[in-house]
């Protein structure tokens, strides 16, 4: 129900692989797969954004580690 | 109440929904390993195993161009992107 309540607002998610997604949550399974819109990808290392991608994705979650609902990641 | 029937029927909707509307369009996907692959989705199923048409596979520069059929494990795979625009 956590997760439910970050649904339609920007949330931030940390990867197991020192990776960041920031979106806006459109929905999620049971599994933790999340779909997200207005992405932007950080890695954390490289010091600097990847790519901002438009419509929507399909996050594996899997790999996911921790979300931060409102969060806006590392900005440079 | 309304907004609470919205957001109930939007969470069961949207990864499986997603999936529906998103074959046939133009994908980015991404591996675990940081491999980036955009091409037609042709297929997919709920384990994220893909088929992809026209694959052009970029790590950092372009290395590989795949024509015809691409086909990805679904337990390598990172996310799924649709692209409106490159």
């Amino acid at each position: 129900e956590l997760v439910d309540k970050c649904i339609g607002s920007r949330i931030h998610i940390v990867m197991k692989s020192d990776k960041e997604i920031v979106g806006t949550l459109l929905g999620f399974d049971d599994f933790v797969n999340m779909v997200l819109e207005d992405v932007t990808e950080f890695e954390i290392t490289p010091e600097g954004r990847r790519i901002t991608k438009l419509d929507q994705i399909l996050l594996n979650g899997n790999n996911i580690t921790m979300l931060v609902p409102g969060g806006e990641g590392p900005e440079v | 109440f309304l907004i609470r029937i919205v957001k109930m029927s939007l969470r069961k909707q949207t990864p499986s929904d997603f999936l529906k509307q998103i074959i046939g369009r133009p994908v980015v996907v991404k591996l675990n390993s940081g491999v980036d692959y955009r091409g037609v989705l042709a297929c997919l199923d709920g384990y994220m195993n893909i088929a992809l048409e026209q694959t052009e596979e970029y790590v950092n520069g372009q290395l590989k161009n795949k024509y015809g059929d691409a086909f990805i494990r679904g337990n390598n795979v990172l996310y799924i992107s649709t692209q409106k625009r490159r």
